[in-house]
């Protein structure tokens, strides 16, 4: 009997109703939304640094640091046998070295990145290199990212000096072509690097069959003369950044379902109030007070589940519009962050319930509670509206 | 004739800030079964105080209210529940219907609460909407209904389970002056109909000339209680 009259109760209410579910609903969507925001953040940025950049890790010479430019011509070697015999979708081979670019009379040092150009671990747009031979001429063909192109101020067919210094010390320069501007996803390949081919850097600088890292699909066993690093060493100053954010994010995420807790209570205890006289009649009726609290009680559970059903409903089409468009976050170019495309949503099923399930106990304990606090008061106050104020 | 309601020596005291209000002063009195009687007096003077205690919406500070001999005082609140439940219909000054039920719902309400199926007891719901005129009104809501049909819709609700007695607290209050006797005559038929004993508070000097028993309260004390055959024009 108390489901029927909960039902009817809760059905009937209109616009009442309809308000509180949608609020409840909303609530939960915009909640979930921002947590999947933060994780579509998060695992936008390590996935390209992953397909961009470190792939399943690096075999190193020791002591490399890219941080440090200067002392990149110490730390090249050439590349083990057991490295440089799996496939081209198993490895990329990468030698870096230092040099220096004149672009309309300005000095520019740049990261001379060569890479072997039938590697296809990497994701990375180097298609332009493709065409030149292998060995190089009095052009060097280079591609750039926009964000390098857009700092030198050059663009696809322009020439600049370029100047470096073989294995010998020996300083060379000679005309460098782009021959390509690329949209790359991660900074940290687009800002300050020069892409050339392997064989083309092996050759201005003297140094055949050197490499300064060789990034492999998976780790292949200890190597003589090498280093591992793994995924986690290579990016770990963004798992930290993502460790630190991820930490605000949660504390914001509780600051949401907090708000959200306050709106539903807002809502619920607004009903109530409004409902106060009701709760009375139902008392001179010959209710119980557990039979009272019951109902109501109920009735909040509904609202909740509904909430539930109607959040899943618009949450789902909400968010399989925005992982059509992404949010744009274009105004990020300037920083290092290694995500330049749209972001989208990754959404955790523990967090959606985790969500659901704390704004849905909120929903019925600020239908127990008041009802609860209102029962154990005379009639007369419920009756008259003035149990709770 | 055993009294349905018997009050000894009733005192409430509300704590109105930090001082103590004397609702109402060592009140006794019987009520009899089918009677049709009224608390009357000024605002403050206890008439619905005296109802509450009655009804088992509110406990006296002192003395003792019994129901057909059983003491109020000693029923805890699911008992009290009962008691209102099985025993006792209440008519509002504000009709207090549930407004999201149509009036065949509002009515049907108290019979569920005891338990019956709507399919056993739906004819009495309807011929007791009937015998208050509202059949043509059975299926709207409170809110698309007048003052006076509210008022029939709370009779017929507090009438339908049969209960020995019917608490009305001012019910025309909120109505004209032909609404009011409309629902003074209705209340006078039901009354003879049913056996229900009617126990009204009001200050309306109509609802006065419709009651058997007359009951003036002033600041918590009885001042007269006058009885007298033939009120009302159904006599």
């Amino acid at each position: 009997m108390i489901f029927s009259i909960a039902w009817k109760n809760f059905s009937r209410q209109g616009i009442r109703a309809a308000l509180n579910v949608t609020v409840t609903a909303l609530a939960m969507i915009a909640v979930v939304f921002n947590i999947s925001l933060y994780n579509g953040f998060q695992a936008q940025t390590t996935r390209n640094m992953i397909r961009t950049d470190v792939a399943g890790g690096h075999y190193r010479a020791p002591g490399f640091d890219i941080l440090s430019p200067t002392e990149w011509e110490d730390f090249t070697l050439k590349i083990p046998t057991a490295l440089k015999d799996l496939p081209p979708s198993d490895k990329a081979e990468v030698l870096v070295q230092q040099g220096q670019l004149f672009p309309n009379r300005r000095l520019y040092p740049v990261q001379m990145r060569g890479i072997d150009i039938n590697q296809t671990l990497l994701d990375l747009p180097l298609e332009g290199l493709k065409s030149y031979s292998g060995k190089v001429n009095d052009i060097i063909p280079a591609v750039l990212g926009i964000k390098m192109a857009q700092k030198a101020h050059l663009k696809k067919g322009d020439t600049a000096v370029l100047k470096w210094r073989d294995q010998y010390g020996v300083v060379d320069a000679r005309d460098m072509l782009v021959v390509d501007v690329v949209t790359m996803v991660n900074s940290r390949v687009d800002e300050g690097v020069l892409w050339l081919r392997l064989d083309h850097l092996r050759d201005m600088t003297g140094r055949p069959g050197e490499i300064s890292w060789v990034a492999v699909k998976d780790f292949q066993g200890p190597v003589a003369a090498m280093e591992f690093q793994t995924v986690e060493e290579l990016i770990a100053d963004i798992l930290n950044l993502i460790e630190n954010d991820r930490k605000y994010a949660k504390i914001f995420w509780i600051i949401l379902i907090f708000l959200a807790g306050i709106g539903v209570f807002n809502t619920q205890i607004l009903n109530v109030f409004k409902r106060q006289k009701e709760i009375g009649t139902l008392m001179a009726l010959g209710m119980t007070a557990a039979q009272i609290v019951g109902l109501f009680t109920l009735e909040g559970s509904m609202a909740a589940l509904l909430s539930v059903v109607v959040a899943l409903i618009l949450g789902t089409a909400l968010f399989a519009w925005f992982q059509s468009v992404g949010l744009d976050i274009s105004h990020l170019s300037e920083s290092t962050i290694p995500v330049h495309e749209n972001i989208l949503l990754d959404i955790h099923s523990s967090e959606v319930a985790a969500t659901l399930v704390i704004i849905v106990c909120v929903m019925v304990l600020v239908s127990w509670l008041p009802v609860r606090k209102i029962t154990r008061l005379d009639p007369t106050l419920a009756l008259r509206g003035r149990a709770i104020t | 004739m055993d009294s349905i309601v018997k009050l000894d020596k009733v005192i409430k005291v509300y704590r109105v800030g930090d001082e103590d209000f004397a609702a109402l002063h060592e009140i006794s009195l019987d009520i009899e079964p089918g009677a049709f009687m009224s608390f009357v007096g000024p605002s403050g003077s206890g008439k619905t105080t005296l109802l509450n205690l009655i009804g088992g919406l509110d406990q006296p500070t002192s003395g003792s209210i019994y129901f057909e001999n059983v003491s109020l005082g000693n029923l805890d609140r699911t008992a009290l529940a009962e008691y209102r439940r099985k025993n006792l219909g209440f008519i509002f000054q504000t009709y207090n219907l549930l407004p999201v039920y149509s009036v065949y719902e509002n009515i049907l309400f108290p019979l569920l609460l005891d338990g019956n199926r709507e399919s056993a007891v739906r004819q009495s719901v309807e011929d007791i909407v009937a015998s208050v005129g509202l059949s043509d009104q059975i299926k709207k809501k409170p809110a698309h209904l007048s003052g006076g049909q509210c008022q029939r819709v709370a009779i017929a609700r507090a009438l339908v389970k049969k209960p020995a007695l019917i608490l009305a607290d001012e019910p025309t209050a909120n109505l004209d002056a032909e609404n009011s006797y409309q629902i003074l005559e209705l209340m006078k038929k039901l009354n003879h109909q049913f056996k229900a004993a009617f126990v009204f508070s009001t200050h309306d000097e109509k609802v006065t000339k419709y009651v058997n028993r007359e009951v003036g309260l002033e600041d918590g004390r009885v001042r007269w209680d006058k009885r007298r055959n033939g009120a009302g024009s159904l006599e």
